[in-house]
């Protein structure tokens, strides 16, 4: 039977456009002596280490040969992994089933991304998909939610002031996050005067190009319970990578997200999310993002989150504190990405976020990761057992 | 500090480049068919034997209900515009690498037999394109079509 596990350490970088101060291997050096520190560890702890980034965005290939030496991990059990912009969600997961395995004691995850050293490098990704197919069109995370965002107005109702207000809702709660990227003192006026990149996409609505990384550490209950006062439980998890190739031939702005909540859902017996669960890090690359994801881990019906904006509902103090951190929109190191979706969780059910913590109990949290053209990770965090 | 110190404080970069070109070769396999169809300016798309669903590009199992597709259907030359999207700034071309200008919207299309395609659009005004107009597909000379998307020229209304 495998065992329960939790997250006894975190780290992450405060995410910068540019990092010419440190190499790549440096930038993740850093989150993991944060990690370790946070956990009360040593490298000699750790018993095995996952990694992992976007590489086609990176522009190099299995990137672990040189940055576990300049970790300091050499000799310890190794395993790397790449999934679009899933990564750092495949990566956690993987730390949390090698953890449950009763094989390790101690995992370490780390995920980066250097943006910043490759310019150029994301259009040899062909979007994610289809290797003869996809690849002929100029797919970008741009083009991507350009038609999702179509689709989605065309749909819902939803106006460009709309998705105006989803921006201006995640700069707000990034300026309450020593982390963020991106904090720009946003007004609806200011993202509607922005250059349309590709209607209705407008500069503003896209996340920014990013260097940075993030860690977590992993131990089995009785480990965990040891080491740390503030364990964060790991109650279950679901990686859905059938992509766009399934869902958006249905519907050109659904993603596998729901599919993925409801399966989780199903398996915890969560029947009313809103009230089971109290903090949501959800991968959102643009704001339009946000309103579909919203309405995908179950929030809302569909297609009608806009007038949960219109309506003032959504922000850290709201009756919807969704993406308190201010999410990727804000963001976006891809491949450390997702773990910092994990870490923000952590933070909040630790009550540990500071100023952009959610008031009240916060007892279970909810993070994803989004890649490619619709897959999705979904993690499920308690505070107890 | 000395010029010296500041020399040895300021960070170091190494550039690569590569200039040879890579050609990958890869295998269509089961979706050769399709692209042997598109040289002949027709669009086929498998079909799902339990729900009837059709995919494009071709796939030898449904990716839902894992069965073999065995019934391939021609698509017909119209559809049904689902989306649309105009790209204002000059963005790569996968294909290339290269950073273009591109002045034909990319729609997606919901063609006659069902499955649905992306494609670009004649009408370089996007505001002039509407969800549920017809589009037919115009089609680039046989002499100069590969097997890929950019064999359909672009899609133009109908009136």
């Amino acid at each position: 039977m495998a065992e329960r596990v939790a997250i006894v350490g975190v780290g992450q970088t405060v995410t910068k456009s540019k990092r010419p101060d440190v190499s790549t291997a440096e930038t993740c050096a850093e989150v993991v002596e944060a990690a370790l520190a946070d956990a009360g560890m040593t490298m000699k702890d750790i018993d095995a280490v996952v990694t992992g980034s976007m590489e086609i965005a990176d522009g190099y290939h299995n990137p672990d040969k040189w940055i576990i030496p300049e970790l300091g991990a050499v000799g310890k059990s190794g395993f790397e992994l790449q999934n679009v912009g899933t990564t750092g969600g495949v990566v956690a997961c993987a730390g949390f089933a090698l953890a449950a395995s009763g094989v390790f004691e101690t995992v370490l995850c780390v995920s980066w991304q250097r943006m910043d050293e490759s310019v150029g490098a994301f259009g040899r990704g062909g979007g994610g998909l289809n290797e003869y197919w996809t690849r002929q069109y100029p797919m970008s995370p741009i083009t991507n939610f350009a038609r999702r965002t179509f689709a989605y107005m065309t749909n819902s109702g939803c106006k460009e002031e709309h998705l105006a207000m989803v921006r201006v809702k995640q700069d707000q709660c990034a300026m309450k996050n020593p982390h963020a990227q991106l904090k720009l003192g946003l007004t609806v006026e200011k993202v509607l005067e922005s250059p349309v990149l590709a209607w209705p996409m407008r500069y503003l609505h896209m996340c920014p190009s990013s260097a940075g990384a993030a860690a977590i550490i992993v131990c089995p209950e009785k480990k965990a319970r040891k080491v740390s006062k503030k364990p964060v439980w790991v109650e279950d998890y679901f990686t859905a990578h059938q992509g766009g190739g399934v869902t958006m031939a249905e519907d050109p702005s659904a993603s596998t997200l729901k599919h993925a909540c409801r399966t989780i859902y199903k398996r915890r017996g969560i029947t009313n999310p809103k009230k089971e669960i109290q903090a949501w890090e959800v991968y959102e690359p643009s704001s339009s993002a946000e309103l579909r994801w919203i309405e995908e881990v179950g929030l809302c019906e569909d297609y009608t989150a806009w007038k949960l904006f219109e309506q003032g509902k959504v922000g850290i103090d709201k009756e919807y504190p969704f993406n308190p951190s201010g999410g990727v929109t804000a963001t976006n190191p891809i491949g450390a990405t997702p773990i910092i979706r994990v870490i923000e969780v952590a933070l909040q059910l630790r009550g540990d976020a500071g100023e952009h913590q959610i008031p009240g109990k916060i007892d279970r949290g909810l993070a994803t990761a989004y890649g490619g053209q619709g897959e999705n990770v979904v993690m499920l965090l308690r505070r107890s057992l | 500090m000395s010029a010296a110190e500041k020399q040895e404080k300021k960070e170091e970069f190494i550039t690569f480049r590569y200039p040879r070109t890579v050609v990958y070769k890869h295998n269509l396999g089961y979706q050769s068919k399709f692209a042997h169809a598109l040289k002949m300016g027709r669009i086929l798309a498998t079909k799902c034997p339990v729900d009837g669903r059709m995919t494009i590009p071709p796939r030898v199992v449904c990716p839902m209900h894992h069965v073999k597709q065995t019934e391939w259907v021609d698509q017909g030359q119209r559809g049904k515009l689902i989306a649309v999207f105009k790209i204002n700034f000059p963005m790569f071309d996968s294909r290339t690498g290269a950073l273009k200008n591109w002045e034909n919207p990319i729609v997606a299309v919901e063609l006659e037999g069902g499955a649905r395609i992306d494609g670009w659009c004649s009408e370089t005004d996007p505001s002039k394109l509407k969800p549920g107009m017809i589009l037919e597909a115009v089609w680039r000379p046989p002499e100069e079509r590969e097997g890929k998307a950019y064999d359909i020229l672009h899609w133009k209304p109908v009136e």
